[in-house]
């Protein structure tokens, strides 16, 4: 769960990005720090990639200020998707508070979206992450390729899964925010009542998100 | 402790002191002024310490990484240089930090990786016991599903033995006793007339004619004399036929197949009458038998016991040796045995006598099933067979049998 540091007055949260290898979610994070505020983001740290593949995992950290004075940082990861690098997926997975699920919309994905999914729930097994309490997404990226799966199969497909589907296109931005929204918006309900973010820090949900974004 | 590899990292953590050094005193150069590096707590952590006099008009810039100020630079300038060689550590700072989250996070997923094979190690570790523990145990039960079909075999071919017996003695004695009684009952009819034949003589004799001239050529009065003990002696033949059938009959106990209190004295009499047609010329079988209390078992199973250990003994000895068949009662047990003073058993073969088809006589003589056989049904009323032997001076087959405590 978050980490409130007394000394800093800072309430930091783990975002990670996971899914199966080349789904965007390196893609999904460019875009999302093209649309934050400059001066509320880091840069983005890109550990090693080889042929478009994440060896380590990116980072994209992102600050501002509750009214309050109150410190909130995001730290934003993605995993590594390629299955050979899986135990460095599990270990930057470890520790999140939220989760996107970014899955590849074109049909012939649909096996490794299954695999990787499944590999994610295991390792969160593993690492002691409550899946079912946690704020999470799935969000269906390359919207904008042929022969994808259509909205109604996704959402038949994933229904059993519990998680709210969100439809992307990273590589022009589209859906990229929607997603990120829906992942905050998670994020602030699970906190507010026990920070007291509206009536001690004056952040409402839709302000939480709007200043997080810097807009 | 682990150190996480997305905690917070500190000034410390980015910039080894002696690199800290280096960097401050090229920075110094270029600058042409001096500058220290401090940490969030204000302590130098590289270059002019503090109180040094050159160090009186300071800027003081920020050093950040990633939004976070981790650190201070203060030089008494100027201006553009320091926010210049600011910017430089942040770019060394920035260095530090990929290689720190990677070194970290590389160092968690070996461990994380060890872990998981030790776990893995131990988990294949248990299951190979617990496959080892499996097989020991099909073997076992291997061995055990072999001793039973063992047994079962055995008991198959004593019942087929048994019940074949039993059907031959029903027959046999059914088709003898008929023709028996007749002729016993025209034995003794017989043996009646040759009264009439001696009163006969007498009558001859006092006529003194002819008849008694051919009487006395033929010696009819010696005739009859005979006659009657040849009469006599087929009437005693024909009893002992009588006698053997019914022995016959009481040993197949053809019509009963369940435990009856038996005087195991009386099987061992119609075991011996039995037995004693297959006896060598001359030998004898001495019995010698002491009371003994009723015991509980089927009659026709013990029979097959005695029987068996009987006949073992009659091929052991030579024409004119002795069996001894002896029966007594001790502490709470019935002991029977069979002593003979024939060839013996030697000792490769004494300890194989009880193992299923071991056999020394010819194919086609022995099953070598006998004394198997014998020692189940032994052991099936919680008794003991036992065979002592030496070669040359004979075997001794002992039975004992508890009887049921009360």
């Amino acid at each position: 769960m978050a980490e409130y540091d007394q000394a800093k007055r800072e309430l930091c949260f783990k975002l990670v990005y996971d899914g199966p290898a080349l789904s965007g979610k390196t893609t999904n994070l460019i875009e999302l720090c093209a649309l934050i505020a400059a001066d509320q983001r880091g840069e983005i740290m890109s550990l090693e990639t080889s042929n478009d593949h994440t060896l380590f995992f990116d980072l994209l950290p992102v600050r501002f200020s509750a009214p309050s004075g109150l410190n909130i940082c995001l730290k934003l990861f993605t995993v590594p998707g390629d299955s050979t690098l899986d135990s460095t997926r599990k270990a930057v997975l470890s520790r999140a508070d939220g989760v996107v699920f970014v899955a590849d919309s074109q049909r012939n994905r649909t096996t490794s979206n299954d695999q990787s999914f499944e590999s994610l729930v295991n390792h969160a097994g593993k690492t002691g992450m409550a899946l079912e309490s946690m704020a999470k997404v799935v969000q269906f990226n390359k919207r904008d390729l042929p022969d994808v799966m259509s909205e109604k199969d996704m959402h038949t497909h994933w229904q059993a899964s519990g998680w709210p589907l969100t439809f992307a296109s990273a590589v022009d931005g589209t859906g990229v925010l929607e997603t990120f929204t829906a992942l905050v918006e998670q994020i602030y309900r699970q906190v507010d009542r026990r920070y007291s973010m509206s009536s001690k820090h004056g952040v409402s949900e839709r302000s939480f998100v709007g200043a997080a974004l810097g807009i | 402790m682990l150190k996480q590899f997305d905690r917070d990292l500190s000034l410390t953590d980015l910039l080894a002191v002696s690199e800290a050094r280096l960097l401050v005193a090229v920075l110094a150069e270029l600058l042409g002024a001096p500058l220290r590096i401090l940490d969030l707590d204000d302590r130098t952590i590289a270059g002019v310490a503090d109180g040094a006099d050159d160090m009186a008009a300071l800027i003081t810039v920020p050093l950040t990484l990633q939004l976070n100020t981790v650190g201070f630079l203060q030089s008494p300038g100027p201006l553009p240089q320091v926010l210049a060689a600011a910017k430089l550590i942040d770019q060394v700072l920035r260095a530090g930090a990929r290689y720190c989250m990677s070194a970290d996070l590389h160092l968690e997923t070996v461990r994380s990786d060890h872990q998981r094979l030790q776990d893995e190690h131990r988990a294949l570790l248990a299951s190979e016991t617990r496959l080892r523990e499996l097989s020991d145990g099909l073997d076992q039960r291997v061995n055990e599903q072999v001793r039973t079909i063992e047994n079962s075999q055995r008991s198959l071919y004593q019942a087929e033995k048994l019940a074949s017996v039993g059907q031959l003695a029903a027959g046999v004695a059914h088709e003898i006793n008929n023709p028996l009684g007749f002729i016993r009952s025209n034995l003794n009819t017989a043996r009646g007339y040759t009264k009439t034949l001696v009163a006969l003589g007498a009558l001859v004799k006092s006529d003194r004619g002819q008849a008694w001239v051919f009487w006395q050529a033929q010696d009819l009065t010696e005739v009859l004399v005979d006659f009657d003990e040849l009469l006599a002696e087929n009437i005693d033949g024909a009893e002992r036929v009588s006698k053997i059938v019914s022995d016959l009959m009481v040993f197949a106990s053809v019509d009963n197949d369940d435990t009856e209190l038996l005087d195991l004295n009386e099987n061992l009499r119609v075991v011996c009458n039995i037995a004693q047609g297959q006896a060598p010329a001359d030998a004898r079988i001495v019995v010698d038998l002491a009371l003994l209390p009723l015991f509980e078992c089927h009659a026709n199973r013990i029979n097959q016991v005695f029987l068996n250990l009987l006949l073992n003994a009659l091929h052991a000895v030579q024409p004119g040796g002795e069996v001894q068949i002896t029966s007594k009662f001790v502490g709470n047990e019935i002991l029977i045995a069979f002593k003979d003073n024939g060839c013996g058993i030697p000792a490769d073969n004494l300890s194989r006598i009880f193992d299923p088809f071991f056999t020394t006589r010819p194919v086609g003589a022995g099953t070598g099933l006998g004394l198997t056989v014998s020692r189940d049904i032994v052991r099936s009323y919680g008794g003991l067979l036992d065979v002592q032997s030496e070669p040359g001076v004979g075997t001794t087959a002992i039975i004992r049998l508890a009887l049921p405590k009360a």
